[in-house]
């Protein structure tokens, strides 16, 4: 079995998607190792942490380049693997496939773009009708999603999340009540977690736009002192210099999308955490163009009217 | 071996970050960069009051026009499009929308039955979270008044903007697709604003178009032609702005494909189903909220 899982990862690694069924296999498999884990992972250091990818399959290699690879690093993804890049299918599965490969060195908590309804709208879905001609690797891949940790904390004293707090959760313990395997909810504390925002406010906000909440320095910091924690780190946001930190460095956004969209030309951070927790922001470009296949830089004249 | 047809004498020069071109009077410098950084974003939002910038902010783009003997100089940049974004409490005719599973939202906190209390909450800045903007662009100088704004005459073939002529495949000297700004609106929908331009041998036609999705809310599109044909004498400038407006469903219905609901991200495919519904649909009653952007307003500037 490892030696035909070592094949696909290797397949993967050249941005090559695999098979249907194993597509399929790999999802179970997975779901098996997931579904042991806690809705609030427990982490050991030395570990690198990593904000949104996006389905940029070829800055993640980037990405490796300066991390090292896996099982070499311990990595945490903070979620929104997919949507918007044009390789989600091969990102999705790649961290997948390491998943099972080194369970206790890759970690993934999930985004809320790990979500049917958001999938359907922002490219993932369409992506698997295109490479696979049906709706089935999406469908698994969406079983998956729901099985994935909503958060973690590294040695008791870092806190990641994807997106931030929620009123409704003082603490951590309160976060494994939850139960997590389902659809992202539109409202509730599974919710917050995986779409709040900080924000230069004291207290919590309502967002103008109607839902969702935002959060200041305050409750942060409450959080961090009532958990025990010296840092909270979170993704969910474009940092133009790939990572942001916030409230006196009680909170931290990591992006690790560079460039993107293709065409933002920011670069992008990971997060180390050594073994005694010491933090060093490692930043990264994106791939030179000659290896990401993607459109040129200069759209081509057009007709418009 | 056919002639190629004769090209009016022009100049084009580059930068990484900059593409100019030099035709008869005029000089037009495209400007398109990485979006703007954190110290840019500070300075831009304090700028603006404060107002939360989109997430993609293309502080650093712009377009801009000099006609030589006129002095008239025209520009597209970041930073006045958002300054015609409201900031502040809504009003009648902003248009203010909430995003679609708003009251499902509120309900779930302060319902009845909710079990989970809402927190006692502080006012955030109230603002247009969806970024639409009217930014028809704006004059740097005004040498006189003869170059200023004025309503066409509808019995002027001349102030009108030749869709004859821009659909002939001239060659196109000089293209440029600059982008203001750009947001995902927290995976609600999507708000763009994106400048184009070319220069044909005849004329140069600019399409500034803000384009509002919504997710299961509305579609709204905003337009600002500008064209100038070369042997206009004295030099004249059209400008056509119009407005759109529909619900959410309406413009679903129109695709073809049910399945496929790709088009509903493509500006342009929005801005053509929006244009071709009737007028009294799409730029009166639009979608319920007012909005004072909708309808069609041409203008002309003769420059000096």
């Amino acid at each position: 079995m490892p030696s035909d899982l070592d094949r696909q990862i290797e397949q993967l690694m050249r941005c090559e998607p695999i098979s249907e069924e194993e597509v399929k296999r790999l999802c179970i498999k997975a779901r098996e190792i997931l579904v042991e884990e806690a809705n609030v992972q427990a982490v050991d250091s030395p570990v690198t942490i990593c904000g949104d990818i996006h389905g940029q399959f070829w800055d993640m290699m980037e990405l490796f380049k300066v991390g090292g690879a896996c099982p070499d690093t311990n990595y945490l993804f903070m979620g929104d693997f997919v949507d918007r890049g044009f390789y989600s299918v091969e990102t999705f599965l790649l961290l997948l496939a390491l998943k099972v490969r080194y369970p206790e060195r890759m970690t993934l908590i999930r985004g809320n773009h790990e979500s049917r309804q958001i999938t359907q709208v922002y490219g993932f879905y369409d992506e698997c009708q295109r490479k696979y001609g049906s709706s089935n690797v999406w469908r698994w891949c969406c079983e998956v999603f729901d099985y994935l940790a909503l958060g973690a904390v590294v040695d008791g004293r870092v806190f990641c999340v994807h997106g931030g707090l929620s009123p409704n959760l003082q603490g951590i313990d309160q976060i494994r009540a939850i139960d997590r395997k389902q659809e992202v909810p539109h409202d509730g504390p599974m919710c917050d977690l995986l779409w709040s925002d900080p924000d230069e406010i004291t207290g919590w906000g309502l967002s103008p736009r109607g839902a969702g909440f935002l959060f200041g320095a305050d409750i942060a910091k409450a959080f961090a002192h009532h958990n025990a924690i010296d840092l909270v780190a979170r993704a969910h946001q474009l940092a133009m210099e790939g990572f942001k930190l916030m409230f006196d460095q009680t909170i931290v956004t990591v992006w690790s999308a560079p460039n993107y969209c293709y065409r933002c030309g920011n670069v992008a951070a990971v997060l180390e955490l050594d073994e005694h927790l010491m933090q060093e922001y490692k930043v990264f470009q994106h791939a030179p163009a000659d290896v990401r296949s993607i459109p040129a830089k200069r759209p081509p004249a057009d007709y418009f009217l | 071996m056919t002639a190629l047809p004769s090209l009016p004498p022009h100049k084009l020069t580059e930068t990484p970050n900059s593409r100019t071109i030099q035709i008869g009077e005029w000089t037009i410098t495209g400007r398109t960069n990485p979006i703007s950084n954190a110290g840019e974003c500070d300075a831009l939002q304090a700028w603006l009051q404060g107002m939360p910038l989109p997430e993609m902010t293309f502080g650093n783009n712009s377009l801009e026009l000099e006609h030589k003997s006129s002095g008239w100089k025209y520009t597209f940049n970041t930073a006045d499009a958002l300054k015609a974004v409201k900031n502040g409490e809504l009003g009648e005719g902003d248009g203010g929308v909430k995003v679609g599973y708003a009251d499902a939202w509120l309900k779930s906190r302060t319902g009845e039955s909710s079990q989970l209390p809402m927190p006692r909450t502080v006012a955030t800045k109230p603002y247009d979270w969806t970024y639409t903007t009217t930014y028809p662009g704006h004059s740097l100088e005004f040498p006189s008044t003869y170059a200023s704004w004025t309503l066409a005459n509808e019995d002027n073939p001349r102030h009108t903007i030749p869709l004859a002529e821009l659909t002939r495949q001239d060659p196109i000297l000089y293209y440029a697709e600059i982008p203001l700004f750009e947001d995902e609106l927290h995976d609600n929908g999507s708000s763009h604003l994106l400048t184009r331009i070319r220069v044909m041998p005849t004329c140069f036609f600019i399409l500034s178009r803000f384009t509002l999705r919504v997710d299961n809310v509305l579609f709204r599109t905003y337009d600002t032609r500008i064209y100038h044909s070369f042997e206009s004498s004295p030099p004249l400038v059209v400008r056509e702005t119009s407005g759109w407006e529909a619900p959410y469903d309406r413009i679903k219905r129109q695709i073809h494909r049910r399945n496929d609901l790709t088009p509903l991200t493509d500006p342009n495919w929005v801005a053509k189903v929006l244009s071709e519904m009737p007028s009294h649909v799409t730029q009166e009653e639009g979608a319920g909220t007012g909005w004072r952007g909708m309808g069609t307003k041409v203008e002309i500037a003769i420059l000096g």
